[in-house]
């Protein structure tokens, strides 16, 4: 009613409702409605909407009630919720009531002729299909120019123009076969369906025919008052192939990320004199760059800290400050075009050699911006500084932009560039903010526009409309977990969380996290120039296995390789290092690596009361499984087992689940072996899917290998984070989950609300999907009718409401 | 014969028998509709009875119309589901087609029964065998019309049609629904009582006994 509200200018009809019964409750009250028709008594008459059961026998006992109350009152069988709309805006503009009764039943006809269904009795007799243009009608050709086409509001604003004329308008779209409609109301216009950018013939007959033209014309040119930027192309290219990696739905004003630098000027070349001190300035302003990254990386979580070090140390880079210096000393160069010209010439390089080297250029230029900005004396290009909460659009983020978002601010993110597990991702979803990646167009939106993000679907809406918004805040919000997974027939279904400090651990275990599904143990072992000693070690294990006294914490040994490249492990660079030396395959190089770290997880182990398991990544063979099984055992520890991130080990499972005391499936990495996809490249997103069907098919192996031998199967991929993925998971016979702590109440929620038929319904359907987008959307079906279904029952309220229809002066 | 005549007193102590029917068969009749319709009969038909019970005592009715069209009126604001208006143009059909007496005679109450009866026909446009309330109201009232011709009082014709309308219930169960909510599950609704059908079986029946006293 609202939204049929705001379509109409100057007098509006007076409306009633009558919902609800006296005392509060679901229902209809007889007297209320007659209470209601007298309350917008009108000479012009009185129209009633019902909906279904009790409401129409309310109705019509209201009508006996009211006996004869001096002006017609009619009951009709118009569609609620359409054909209030349709009569709101008719009676507004001046419509009698048969008119208003008519508008009201063809209300309708916008939905079927969308839906294509048959037009056999569009229920408007005037409304329906009539011939083409006759020889007594004059015409316009016009093309729609607003962003949103000829929705209600534009088909209210034509109405009005028309109102007072004496001239019948017909309307059809120049490329459809259909036949002009007569425009006896707002839906016949929206009936047809017209987009920005579509030709629309308008025909008109009688006296004021041309008039009626010209003034339909005019509200056209001008595009209903509405925006004409291309919108619709952005926003559909936007849905296109947008990816949801942090889950979550939120509405926000759109604010884009401030500008980069531009690059300082070229001309001029200093006078040698004064050359050393320009120079010098480098110096302080990257160890200024430095420290305020590395300050940020200790307020951060492990996982963003570990990234902004990683920046910080670019900052930091001697050989290039060097170089940088070197062009203000011999060339003359001003410290700021020196320090661009530095970086760029490495970001260019690292760029020409492609793949992950290519990833690194985003940080170097990252860099160089803030180095620049901080020798201009401006704060660093970044982050708007906004009090009120937004949506951040932006071409990409720095992992150091990312980290320093305020998630009470911060509503959600998009950008352009990235994929579902580019360093973003992993920080949005650690945030908890809702991120949409590789959103095509997103960075030339409108400012100020409204855009509704989801995180889960992917799903993006300029601008959404009222219900959508009004469906946003009626959404409850996520409960906090209970400590307990289950699904709604309380199948358990541990949720873990993913940690790499003790300070994670802490605010997991604050979370009610069931334990830790992956202890990442490489960020002890970041930022040093030799191996950390086994007493250092059981200090950094003990911390998080305290945090999870009696319940289980899973450790994965050292996950290193020359994408992690640790300076005492020693690795030579190699062109492929994701299929390089990495994960276990660097304790064949250095085996006694490994056998410390078993040794001081042991010790950890007997020191703390957490149920220790250890996990081998990057495992691919039988033998490497029972290898590594054998060491722990050696070491005592009782619980040994690897992860499932490679086809071969995920195509063996039948034979590699039972040699193991259990196994983890690491979907990040399982995701680009299996669709041969750099995870870190962002124009592979679609390929980097965890949704891809083949994917989802070897974890089903894996799942019915676990089922066979008795042996627990976890996830501790960015796929468990995903509600929807998580309940796939789940039919797929996964037994724990594990995530960044924040997914967990997300995850929590939606498996309690759905029973384990349900889950096994949706992992055969995402598993029979052909392709990632199907698997995504079946699944999204499946589960939205399982969501709303509860709900539903109460939507069904019967309840009536009054329209007067009223003679409008405008 | 003015003894076997229907009273006031007769009539209210009918109403608080029905009352404490509903009540007490809440959960039964709110079983029944949760089978073929939105489970809110009991609850609503309880909730509605008890409001009319407290207008009845601050109003303190002096005649059968007065006192029939307070049970229509309190009946229609309260009860919220479709029973509401049903049962709510029944009693005040029968309050108005009594009028302002302190009595009826048999052939009184035979007009004001069917007047309330065609008033729920009107409302519900239910035909026989549509697995409503109607199915119990028709064969009762015929029961209770041919009592009274074949010169029977109030009490015997009442107890006739309150055993018509309990066979009538009971033909509800096999039927297909096709009015109302129940209506939407089509041949699902067999196997079910009706459970309009059943509280107007009450409705008879606790007035066969407030009669009988």
């Amino acid at each position: 009613m609202d939204l049929a509200l705001e379509m109409v200018h100057g007098e509006r009809p007076l409306i009633a409702l009558a919902a609800g019964t006296a005392d509060g409750r679901i229902g209809t009250d007889p007297i209320r409605v007659s209470e209601a028709v007298i309350e917008v008594a009108s000479p012009d008459g009185v129209l009633v909407f019902m909906d279904l059961g009790s409401a129409v026998l309310s109705a019509e006992l209201a009508l006996e009630v009211l006996g004869d109350p001096g002006f017609e009152v009619r009951l009709t069988s118009a569609p609620f919720v359409e054909g209030i709309l349709a009569a709101i805006v008719s009676a507004a503009y001046g419509a009698d009531l048969d008119r208003v009764q008519r508008e009201a039943s063809g209300a309708l006809l916008a939905k079927r002729m969308h839906l294509g269904e048959e037009i056999g009795d569009p229920g408007s007799p005037e409304a329906g299909p009539v011939g083409l243009a006759s020889s007594a009608e004059i015409h316009a050709d016009v093309q729609l120019l607003n962003r949103d086409g000829l929705h209600a509001r534009p088909a209210a604003m034509i109405m009005a123009a028309l109102t007072g004329l004496d001239a019948v308008l017909r309307v059809q779209r120049r490329d459809a076969a259909e036949a002009a409609l007569e425009v006896t109301g707002p839906t016949a216009l929206m009936a047809v369906g017209g987009r920005q950018g579509d030709h629309l013939r308008f025909a008109a007959a009688g006296p004021d025919a041309e008039v009626a033209l010209q003034r339909v014309g005019q509200l056209v040119a001008d595009g209903f008052g509405e925006s004409t930027v291309q919108a619709c192309e952005l926003a559909a290219d936007a849905n296109g192939s947008a990816f949801g990696v942090s889950p979550g739905r939120v509405a926000g004003r759109v604010v884009r990320m401030v500008a980069p630098a531009s690059a300082p000027s070229v001309e001029g070349t200093l006078p040698d004199l004064i050359r050393p001190g320009e120079a010098a300035r480098i110096d302080s302003a990257a160890l200024a760059v430095a420290e305020e990254l590395q300050a940020r990386a200790g307020m951060s979580t492990a996982t963003a800290g570990e990234i902004l070090g990683a920046t910080a140390e670019i900052a930091r880079d001697v050989g290039l400050l060097g170089k940088a210096k070197d062009l203000v000393l011999s060339a003359g160069r001003s410290a700021e075009r020196a320090v661009w010209e530095a970086y760029d010439s490495l970001a260019a390089d690292l760029r020409a050699r492609g793949g992950l080297a290519a990833e690194r250029a985003a940080d170097v230029i990252d860099v160089r911006d803030r180095i620049v900005a901080n020798l201009e004396g401006r704060t660093a290009q970044g982050l708007p500084d906004e009090d009120e909460p937004y949506v951040l659009v932006a071409e990409d983020l720095s992992p150091a932009d990312t980290a320093l978002l305020d998630p009470t601010r911060c509503l959600a993110l998009v950008t352009e560039q990235g994929g579902p597990t580019s360093h973003t991702a992993i920080l949005a979803r650690s945030l908890g903010i809702p991120a949409v990646v590789a959103a095509a167009g997103v960075w030339s939106a409108p400012l100020g526009a409204v855009l509704l993000v989801d995180g889960t679907s992917g799903e993006l809406i300029w601008d959404p409309d009222e219900a959508s918004l009004a469906e946003l805040a009626e959404r409850p919000g996520v409960a906090a977990f209970s400590g307990r997974g289950a699904t709604a027939d309380d199948r358990p279904m541990p949720l873990l969380a993913n940690v790499g400090s003790g300070e994670d651990a802490r605010r997991a275990a604050v979370g009610r996290a069931e334990g830790v599904g992956l202890f990442r143990t490489e960020f002890c072992f970041l930022d040093r120039l030799d191996a950390p000693t086994v007493e250092e070690q059981v200090e950094a294990y003990r911390e998080v296995l305290a945090a999870f006294s009696g319940r289980r914490v899973v450790i994965r040994t050292l996950d290193a390789g020359s994408d992690k490249p640790l300076s005492f492990v020693g690795q030579v660079e190699e062109a492929n290092p994701a299929l390089g030396v990495r994960g276990y395959r660097t304790s064949v190089t250095r085996p006694q690596l490994l056998d410390t770290q078993l040794l001081a997880i042991a010790k950890a182990a007997a020191l703390e009361s957490a149920d220790v398991n250890v996990m081998a990544p990057m495992i691919t063979t039988v033998e490497e499984a029972a290898a590594f099984v054998s060491r722990c055992h050696d070491h005592g520890i009782a619980k040994a087992g690897v992860m499932i991130e490679t086809p071969a080990a995920a195509l063996l499972a039948d034979r590699l689940l039972p040699i193991v005391d259990f196994v983890s499936i690491g979907t990040n990495d399982l995701t680009q072996y299996v669709m041969a996809a750099d995870r870190l490249v962002g124009s592979l997103a679609s390929l980097n899917d965890p949704w891809q069907p083949a994917v989802l098919r070897l974890i089903e192996r894996v799942g019915q290998a676990g089922q066979a031998a008795g042996v627990p199967v976890g996830v501790c991929g960015e796929a468990a984070a995903n509600p929807h993925l998580a309940v796939v998971l789940t039919g797929l016979g996964v037994t724990s989950l594990s995530m960044t702590s924040r997914a967990i109440p997300a995850v929590a929620d939606q498996l309690s609300r759905v029973d384990q038929g349900c889950c096994r319904a949706a992992a055969r359907a995402a598993v029979a999907a052909a392709t990632a987008n199907q698997a995504r959307s079946q699944v999204g079906g499946i589960l939205g009718y399982a969501n709303g279904g509860s709900s539903s029952s109460q939507q069904l309220a019967p309840y009536s409401a009054i329209v007067g229809a009223r003679s409008a002066s405008c | 014969m003015a003894m076997d005549n229907v009273t006031v007193e007769t009539l209210v102590d009918w109403l608080a028998r029905f009352d404490s029917a509903v009540t007490e068969q809440r959960d039964y009749l709110t079983e029944l509709d949760s089978a073929i319709g939105d489970a809110d009969h009991g609850a609503n038909m309880a909730r509605g009875m008890t409001a009319v019970m407290e207008s009845i005592g601050a109003v303190h009715p002096g005649t059968v119309g007065e006192l029939l069209k307070t049970v229509g009126m309190t009946l229609v604001s309260s009860v919220g589901g479709a029973s509401g208006p049903l049962y709510g143009t029944f009693f005040l059909r029968m309050g108005i087609a009594s009028g302002s007496v302190t009595e009826l005679a048999a052939p009184d109450l035979e007009r004001a029964l069917r007047a309330g009866l065609e008033g729920v026909v009107q409302r519900g446009k239910a035909e026989l065998g549509d697995k409503t309330m109607y199915d119990t109201f028709f064969p009762a009232l015929e029961a209770y019309a041919a009592a009274v011709a074949a010169g029977s009082d109030a009490g015997p014709a009442i107890e006739a049609a309150a055993r018509a309308a309990e066979e009538g219930r009971d033909a509800t169960g096999p039927m297909i629904a096709r009015k109302g909510r129940a209506s939407y599950l089509g041949e699902r609704s067999i196997g079910h009582l009706d459970p309009g059908a059943t509280s107007a079986a009450m409705l008879l029946s606790t007035l066969a006994i407030a009669i009988a006293r």
